[in-house]
């Protein structure tokens, strides 16, 4: 399995992944991904080897072979290649709708299933990926989850249930070893975003956090981001009552992936923007609240599994946030279900059945008709005829 | 056996004739001294050759500072004990070619008397004789070539050194066959303007590719920046301005990087621009046309460009490098032929554009205070020109009221006068004591067949001959002498003609070009060299490819075989096949090549 993008789409890669494994229990399947995410691919339920992809160093060949070519050079990618593997794969599942992975794939495999219907220089598409651009282009309600369109793309139904990445005990740094441990509810707060402007606002950070530390059951927040996103913690810290030491731990650019795997594993919520972690944490069984706005999109890229939640905005950039009600959802979670409109919101709330993940309207009248299993059969049948299967 | 007959005994297996040539020239050059660690270390002239505590440590961190890429020859300037080529071919991979020049072969008896040659010997090879055997050697030696200088010993040989690198210089020069993208960047107004039209010219007319950046027209909006009456708007304005346009040259470049960047004078191209262009592998070069004491941005600039190119030399090219300039070569100003040249004119031109004595020029104070002198004489003098606001005394002479004269008019005054006056400009009085640069219009003047006086310049020996462009050393000689050469029209035209001729021969802006990327293709051989080579060309590339990747070669072979082939160009050819096309696993891997080619953008 090839997948060349980021955490968000490595993890989303999951229930793929196995479905693949429970179809071919005899073969063993291994996991190309880019370099700085090998320690999570090794988290992976029956994952053979991992193949470190090197972005940078294809970068650095590309910037010095600007303007010139030599055929020493490929000297040098054969030798990369063959440090990646020796022998040709059976086949190579491509989840990325990028040249680059399916060259990679080629160069590889002896056979690709992917976005590409033919060889690397044929555009025409799968009807998966023909489904996923139609959906792109349209940016309609699409109700089948990225994670199951990978699926589709490996030719495999979604798993029955949810999978979940396999953790071992993993140390984790300094007083971050604490978390989880007391009593009460841990809720791990995703503190940035990949870009500026899908981030929450440092002032809304701080009125939620406050509002869930005011709650009088016993809980503890965890801030969670890169190194990128200390600087944001820290202004949610400056921002913060004094009363709330003891109850708040920095995570932020202090864990390698694995370690972040477990912090939220050992929380009971992740709640954020950034939907990399959220994955992460729905992926280790944690219940995930997203705020999605600006380009995040409940349907495509919300957490996969069941009884997960996410308020998604009207507009672009909201001018109101769901805080008290999100506070509450989660203090209190059976009034969740029942959960009054918030202006400017729409609610969804995540179920999980034989067609993988979907998010249903909170309170509303769904008003879109499930259309995911005509999907299914439509696109699992041009896929067939493709084959030449009668 | 002493040092000298095991060393000297071991070279003669590879060069006997050298070995004998060293055991009759006798040494004595070098003073040999010990170290501090007890190796022997050498002075000579009073100066050490070698560090006199350590020479082995100091010729390692040499050799490390060296740079190397699989394929290259190295060839050594500088000899000493030869304790740096030790530490090289220590260095290098076994199967790398070193070639050692030896410009003396007393030193060399020197060394081998010193200390013992281990097993490097067996691996270097050595360029002697005279400098174009040196040369021979060198250029023999396999290509691309990397040129390493030991500078302690080669400063013994520098005069030996240069020569033998301009005839390496001359040897790209005739070899080159290979087609360069070059990017120029020229300025947004003033003086470098046409020399840039000329310099793009040129490099077209010896089969490059070029792509003018043209800034010119961005000039009316520049100037009217220069509009504003508050001084501090203005010139943070100005800034601003010329970073912006540092930005849009950086975005075209990025869109179509060039093998070399080629900025003229006044090129809005600010430091940090540079050194970001340094960092993505551009290589920059800068042709310096301007009086390095007048315009002292080169300062801020120096560091910046890969090489540089000035009319003076010293001691401009050794501020020049104090100021941070790694590559400094002089190279001095042409003409274009196309636009400099003797024209048939017509009674009328004649009448209006013709007189005894012309000057085609700015009021610079200098002139301003010498022509006074030429009037009242029994000559027709003819000012053209502006910027000579407030020359009252120069107001009957003046032409066209002082309007800004055209290249067309300058090129017909040159051809009507019977002595165009060449007086370089300078901000004092009479001539420029310093005047070093040999300016544009002498090489127009000449190139049009007409007759110049001019003051003397101490570089001007070099490029005309006092048969070729008279001069005058003193502004008090100057009547004096207008007047001896308005006696003499025979004289003046024979001397016109030879000058024409010099410049068909050696002063063109086609010579200038040639020359500058000969000296960047010996600096750079693994890059501008192996292009100007040939070694970019399909057909070469499908030689080199034939063994390892047959596939490979075979595509090469469907380009027409003197078509420069670059990564884009064979990626495209490979697509080109169709959806249907078969693909080999070297095809695949160019493919991925170019994907990540087409991703390195991100120079703005």
């Amino acid at each position: 399995m090839i997948q060349l993008a980021r955490l968000g789409d490595l993890v989303q890669s999951l229930p793929a992944f196995a479905s693949l494994t429970v179809r071919h229990p005899h073969r063993s399947l291994d996991l190309l991904c880019p370099a700085p995410l090998a320690d999570l691919a090794r988290l992976f339920p029956e994952v053979g080897h991992i193949l470190k992809w090197n972005g940078a160093q294809w970068h650095a060949w590309a910037e010095s072979f600007v303007g010139e070519f030599q055929s020493s050079w490929l000297r040098e990618v054969e030798q990369y290649l063959a440090e990646l593997t020796t022998e040709p794969y059976t086949m190579a599942y491509v989840l990325n709708h990028h040249p680059r992975a399916i060259l990679l794939a080629t160069l590889l495999a002896t056979e690709v299933q992917g976005p590409n219907l033919r060889g690397p220089l044929d555009e025409e598409l799968s009807p998966w990926a023909s489904y996923l651009r139609h959906v792109a282009q349209t940016r309609g309600s699409n109700r089948i989850h990225l994670s199951d369109t990978f699926c589709g793309l490996c030719g495999v139904t979604p798993p029955p249930v949810p999978p979940v990445l396999r953790l071992p005990s993993i140390d984790l740094p300094g007083d971050l070893a604490e978390v989880g441990i007391s009593a009460g509810q841990w809720i791990a707060v995703v503190v940035g975003a990949g870009d500026a402007d899908r981030s929450i606002p440092v002032s809304v950070w701080i009125e939620w956090i406050s509002t869930v530390l005011a709650h009088e059951s016993p809980c503890a927040v965890v801030l969670i981001g890169a190194e990128r996103d200390q600087t944001t913690a820290l202004a949610i810290q400056d921002g913060l009552s004094p009363m709330i030491a003891g109850r708040l731990w920095d995570a932020t650019g202090r864990t390698t992936l694995p370690q972040l795997a477990t912090v939220l594993k050992r929380c009971h919520w992740a709640v954020g923007a950034d939907t990399g972690p959220l994955h992460l944490a729905a992926a280790v069984g944690a219940s995930a609240m997203g705020f999605y706005f600006s380009r995040a999109r409940v349907h495509e890229t919300g957490p996969y599994g069941q009884g997960h939640w996410v308020w998604q905005a009207d507009r672009a950039q909201p001018e109101a946030w769901p805080i008290q009600a999100s506070v509450k959802m989660i203090r209190e979670s059976a009034t969740a279900p029942q959960q009054e409109p918030v202006a400017g919101w729409s609610l969804w709330q995540s179920h999980h059945d034989e067609w993988g993940a979907i998010f249903r309207p909170v309170g509303d009248k769904d008003l879109h008709e499930d259309q995911r299993a005509a999907v299914w059969r439509q696109l699992s049948e041009q896929r067939l005829s493709l084959q030449g299967v009668q | 056996m002493n040092f000298f007959e095991a060393n000297v005994s071991r070279l003669a297996l590879s060069d006997s004739a050298l070995a004998a040539a060293i055991r009759q020239s006798g040494g004595g050059t070098l003073e040999i001294l010990p170290a501090r660690t007890g190796m022997p270390s050498a002075r000579a002239n009073g100066r050490w050759i070698h560090s006199a505590y350590d020479p082995i440590k100091e010729a390692q961190a040499w050799a490390e500072s060296q740079s190397y890429q699989d394929g290259e020859t190295l060839i050594v300037f500088g000899m000493g004990l030869l304790y740096h080529v030790e530490a090289l071919c220590a260095r290098l991979p076994r199967a790398a070619p070193v070639v050692l020049v030896v410009s003396d072969l007393s030193i060399i008896a020197d060394a081998a008397a010193a200390r013992t040659w281990g097993d490097w010997i067996e691996r270097v090879s050595w360029a002697w004789g005279t400098t174009a055997a040196i040369s021979e050697q060198i250029a023999a030696a396999g290509h691309p070539l990397r040129l390493v200088t030991y500078a302690p010993a080669a400063a013994l040989h520098a005069d030996d050194h240069r020569a033998i690198e301009m005839a390496l210089q001359r040897r790209v020069s005739a070899q080159a066959s290979g087609q360069l993208r070059i990017a120029v960047v020229g300025p947004i107004y003033g003086g470098s303007l046409p020399i840039t039209r000329y310099a793009v010219s040129a490099l077209e007319s010896l089969g490059h590719d070029v792509r003018w950046l043209d800034h010119s027209i961005h000039a009316t909006s520049y100037h009217q920046l220069e509009l504003l009456k508050n001084s501090q708007h203005r010139l943070a304005l100005q800034s601003k301005y010329a970073e912006m346009l540092s930005r849009i040259t950086m975005a075209q470049l990025a869109e179509d990087p060039p093998d070399l960047v080629l900025s003229l004078a006044q090129a809005p191209l600010i430091l940090p621009a540079l050194e970001h262009l340094r960092r993505k592998r551009f290589l920059t070069a800068i042709w310096f046309v301007e009086n390095y004491r007048h315009l002292t941005y080169w300062q801020q600039l120096a560091a910046g460009y890969d090489f540089w190119f000035v009319i003076q030399q010293e001691p401009c090219i050794a501020a020049l490098k104090q100021a941070g300039a790694k590559e400094v070569r002089y190279l001095p100003m042409a003409a274009d032929l196309s636009v400099h040249r003797p024209l048939e004119l017509t009674q009328t031109e004649r009448e209006e554009y013709g007189s005894d004595v012309s000057f085609v020029g700015a009021g610079y104070a200098n002139r301003r205070e010498i022509f006074p002198r030429l009037l009242g004489h029994d000559w027709t003098f003819k000012l053209w020109g502006n910027e000579w606001d407030g020359a009252t005394e120069l107001t009957s002479v003046l032409q066209r009221n002082g309007a800004r004269i055209d290249t067309d008019t300058c090129q017909k005054v040159f051809n009507a006068s019977a002595v165009n006056l060449n007086l370089h400009s300078w901000a004092g009085t009479g001539l420029d004591p310093d005047g070093d640069f040999v300016n544009p219009r002498t090489f127009e003047l000449a190139a049009c067949g007409a007759f110049q006086l001019t003051d003397r310049r101490s570089l001007m020996a070099d490029l005309f001959t006092e048969r070729e462009v008279a001069t005058v050393s003193s502004s008090d000689e100057l009547p004096a002498k207008i007047a001896r050469w308005l006696r003499e029209p025979a004289q003046r035209v024979a001397m016109a003609a030879q000058a024409r001729q010099r410049v068909l021969a050696e002063h063109t802006y086609a010579h200038r070009m040639r020359e500058l990327l000969s000296q960047i293709g010996v600096a750079s051989s693994d890059r501008i060299g192996a292009i100007l080579r040939g070694a970019r060309q399909a057909e070469a590339l499908a030689a080199t490819a034939t063994d390892s990747f047959p596939s490979l070669a075979s595509t090469l072979r469907t380009f027409p075989s003197t078509q420069r082939v670059e990564l884009k160009q064979l990626a495209a050819q490979i697509r080109s096949r169709g959806p249907m096309g078969t693909l080999s696993r070297e095809d695949l891997m160019v493919l991925m090549l170019d994907e990540y080619r087409s991703e390195t953008k991100d120079l703005v």
